[in-house]
Parts: C-alpha cells; sequence; structure tokens
C-alpha cells in the first residue's frame, strides 16, 4: 500500500545523494583538467591568429552526454511549473559544456597541438520520453587544432 | 602584435551556488500549500453547492446510473428478499429516529457478496454486502450501521463527494498539465489527495455522532454500537494505514467515541439480537 509513495521518496533521495556526489566529483575533475591545459589557447574566432598561418590544421572534437538525477528533474517539473531559473538544468549544461571544451582539448593535445580556434558548441536534449521530459543532454565541442610545424 | 591568451573566468556564473534542497523545499511546501488551499476552496464550495441540487434530481440521477449498474438486475434469492425487506423496514424505523426530511427516501440493497463493507450512494441508496451483515454479532450493531449510512444521506454526502471528486479532480489536472515531469503530477496528485482525505474523515466522525444519537432516539441507549467498528477493523480493513492516510478516523478512535457517548448512559440496557432467518444464513455459510 503507497508503494508508489515510498518507491517516488527512495528515488529521490537516491537521486539527491548521488547526483550531488557525482557532480561535486565532476566539478573538481572539470577544475583540475582546466588547470592542466591552460597552455592549451581556444577561441572562437575563425580567423587565425598572427604567425599561424603555417600550421597544420586539423579538424578536432569531443563530445559528451550526461544525465541528470531523479532529484533534479523532479525539482525542474516543480519549478516549471511557477517558472524562473531551473538551476538544476543550469549545472547540467554548464558541466556538459565545459567538459566538451575539455575532450576537445585533450584531442587537441594528443594531435600535438598548442591551439584551437573556430571552436564551436552544439546542445541537443537526447532523451525526450514520455511527456517530452528532458532527461539528459548531449554537448558537441569542435574546433580547428593548429600545430606547428617543425622546421 | 596582439597577445592571444585564454583568461580564467571566474567561477559561479552559470551555476547557482544556492543549495539545492532550500529551492526544493520552497517548491514543494509553495506548490503544496497552493494546491492543498485550492482542494480546501473546491471542497467547501462543492459541499456548499450542493445544497441547491434537490433531492429529487439526485434520485433521478441516481436512477439513470442504477439503470446502468448491475446492482438491481440480480435476481435476490426468497431468503435474501426477506432479509432486504427486514433491513428496508429497520432502515425506515432508524430514518425516522434520525429525523431523516421528509423529501429524502432510504432504498436498501441487499448484494449477495462476501464483501465486509457497506455504503450509501447518491439517490438515498444504501448497499448492504452480506458479508458485513452476516459478521454483525447482534441488531443493536446493524443498526448503527445503518444508521450510520442513513447520515451519511442526511448530510447528503455522496453527491457531495461527487460534486467535490470532478471539481478537485479537474483542478488538479489543470495544475498539474503545467509541469513536464510525470512525477510532479503525482505530488500534486498526492497532496490533492490527502486533502480530500480530511473531508471524508470529518464526514465519517459527523456520521457517526449522527448515528449514535439516532440509536439513542431508537433503542433510548446506544449500546453495542462498537461492535460495528470491532467486526469492521476483524474484516477488510487489517491493514491499517496511518491516520492521514485513511479515508475512515481510525478504528480506537471510533470505539472511544461509542464508548464516551454511552459513559453513565446504559443503566441495564441489553443487546437485541439478530431475527433467526440472518443467523441461519450466517451459520450456512460459515
Amino acid at each position: 500500500m503507497y508503494l508508489d509513495l515510498y518507491i517516488f521518496a527512495a528515488l529521490l533521495v537516491l537521486g539527491f545523494f548521488f547526483g550531488r556526489l557525482a557532480e561535486k566529483r565532476h566539478f573538481k575533475s572539470i577544475l583540475d583538467r582546466e588547470q592542466k591545459y591552460r597552455q592549451l589557447l581556444t577561441f572562437s574566432g575563425r580567423l587565425l591568429p598572427p604567425g599561424m598561418d603555417s600550421a597544420d590544421a586539423e579538424l578536432v572534437g569531443g563530445s559528451v552526454v550526461i544525465s541528470i538525477d531523479y532529484f533534479k528533474r523532479i525539482a525542474a517539473g516543480l519549478r516549471s511549473i511557477v517558472g524562473g531559473r531551473v538551476t538544476s538544468y543550469e549545472s547540467l549544461l554548464e558541466r556538459a559544456r565545459r567538459e566538451a571544451v575539455l575532450r576537445m582539448k585533450e584531442a587537441a593535445i594528443a594531435k600535438g597541438a598548442t591551439m584551437v580556434v573556430n571552436v564551436k558548441l552544439e546542445t541537443s536534449s537526447i532523451t525526450k520520453g514520455k511527456g517530452q521530459q528532458i532527461g539528459c543532454v548531449e554537448v558537441y565541442a569542435y574546433g580547428t587544432a593548429l600545430s606547428p610545424i617543425l622546421a | 602584435m596582439t597577445k592571444y591568451e585564454n583568461r580564467v573566468i571566474p567561477e559561479g556564473i552559470n551555476v547557482s551556488e544556492e543549495h539545492p534542497l532550500k529551492e526544493f523545499l520552497v517548491l514543494v511546501f509553495g506548490l503544496g500549500a497552493i494546491t492543498a488551499l485550492v482542494v480546501l476552496l473546491l471542497s467547501f464550495a462543492a459541499g456548499w453547492l450542493v445544497h441547491f441540487i434537490p433531492f429529487s434530481l439526485e434520485k433521478s440521477l441516481a436512477t439513470s446510473s442504477f439503470a446502468t449498474n448491475n446492482t438491481n438486475d440480480v435476481v435476490l434469492t426468497k431468503e435474501q428478499y426477506e432479509i432486504e425487506g427486514y433491513l428496508q423496514l429497520l432502515a425506515n424505523k432508524l430514518s425516522v429516529a434520525q429525523n431523516l426530511p421528509e423529501d429524502m427516501e432510504v432504498v436498501v440493497h441487499y448484494v449477495d457478496s462476501d464483501t465486509i463493507n457497506a455504503f450509501a450512494t447518491i439517490g438515498g441508496n444504501i448497499i448492504m454486502y452480506r458479508g458485513l451483515v452476516e459478521a454483525l454479532p447482534h441488531e443493536n450493531a446493524l443498526a448503527m450501521l445503518l444508521s450510520h449510512e442513513i447520515a451519511h444521506i442526511k448530510q447528503r454526502a455522496p453527491i457531495v463527494s461527487l460534486g467535490r471528486g470532478v471539481a478537485v479532480g479537474l483542478a488538479l489536472a489543470s495544475i498539474s498539465g503545467f509541469g513536464d515531469s510525470s512525477m510532479s503530477h503525482q505530488l500534486i496528485g498526492n497532496v490533492g489527495l490527502l486533502t480530500s482525505l480530511t473531508f471524508s474523515r470529518d464526514q465519517e466522525e459527523q456520521a457517526d455522532v449522527e448515528a449514535l444519537q439516532t440509536l439513542k432516539n431508537y433503542y433510548g441507549h446506544a449500546l453495542g454500537a462498537e461492535s460495528l467498528f470491532e467486526t469492521l477493523s476483524k474484516g477488510d480493513y487489517a491493514l491499517k494505514p496511518p491516520k492521514l492516510l485513511s479515508t475512515h478516523p481510525i478504528t480506537e478512535d471510533r470505539i472511544n467515541r461509542v464508548r464516551r457517548f454511552n459513559e453513565g448512559n446504559i443503566g441495564r440496557a441489553s443487546y437485541k439480537p439478530l431475527p433467526d432467518f440472518l443467523i441461519q444464513v450466517a451459520e450456512g455459510f460459515d
């Protein structure tokens, strides 16, 4: 009896603790790696910076798919009734964008690049299940990696 | 030459530092309070408006729904007709003892089923299941049951619940329709349900009080009324949900109310046995 209520409460608690733990760890890892790859410069500009016109150019990209937890989904659902900043989705997208850029940077570093120009981001929501619920998002970051040609 | 660099972007621009639980609790309690308020207002409105529906209209409404329901089509045996007649007679006497308004009329339907239950429905119809009737130890408990159901009809409880159900259901569907998560629908639905259950418990308590007074008018005392609740608690309701989640008040509270009512009131009163044909039915099914 009232099993649905208990399941709901259990999922909410599980979602809250695991989701928060995952988010904390992820942000820590993002900050660490951003620091580590600071030497690799990224720009959204399309034109090559001066002095780079003789570099090797190659497409690099990084994509990530992140799901929000049950707790955040409920919080976002409630928020959608009254309106306002959907903070649970904000942190989800922030994580996804930064992670995608980091993965793109990792790909660029693997190619020996020192700079990525024309960086662009694409975002799409993946699960659109019952009632058009947003479950997880994909963010794809891509750009042109420039590797100096060693004489 | 311009120097190209990536400056460190300060943290916390896109992500709120506020604890997620804080926002969640504000939303849950805020929306919960709004939902409860809407349900309360609509429930009061339904209870008030229903008095503008004449009983005759309610009766014609019931006749059309009873025609589609099978209850009336089932042919009772001779013995069952006898029981139904006896129940109807007792209900008529109790209606008088309860001062049921002239234009209201109670019709008892006896249903041959093991279900330990009885209920009043629109149009003054009372459904009595064999399971409960044969489980009751004496006429006093049966009279308590009938008086309780007649009290519901006097309160217009069935039609109030019907109107309330439609109004509240519609409102909840509209509120939760704005959200995009099915679980937030459930949350709102549950708050609505809990609020409606409060009304249901209030109605039951009022019916208990009215029924006790009826027994006093009829027998001169309300001895044996508690047997009804004892029988019910042994039956289908063996699995007891907490009070907040119940449609009915909890059994101990109901029995205690009977005891308080009877304090210093009983004297040398005694139980009135059930007629023989009812006892035979009960024994025949053991």
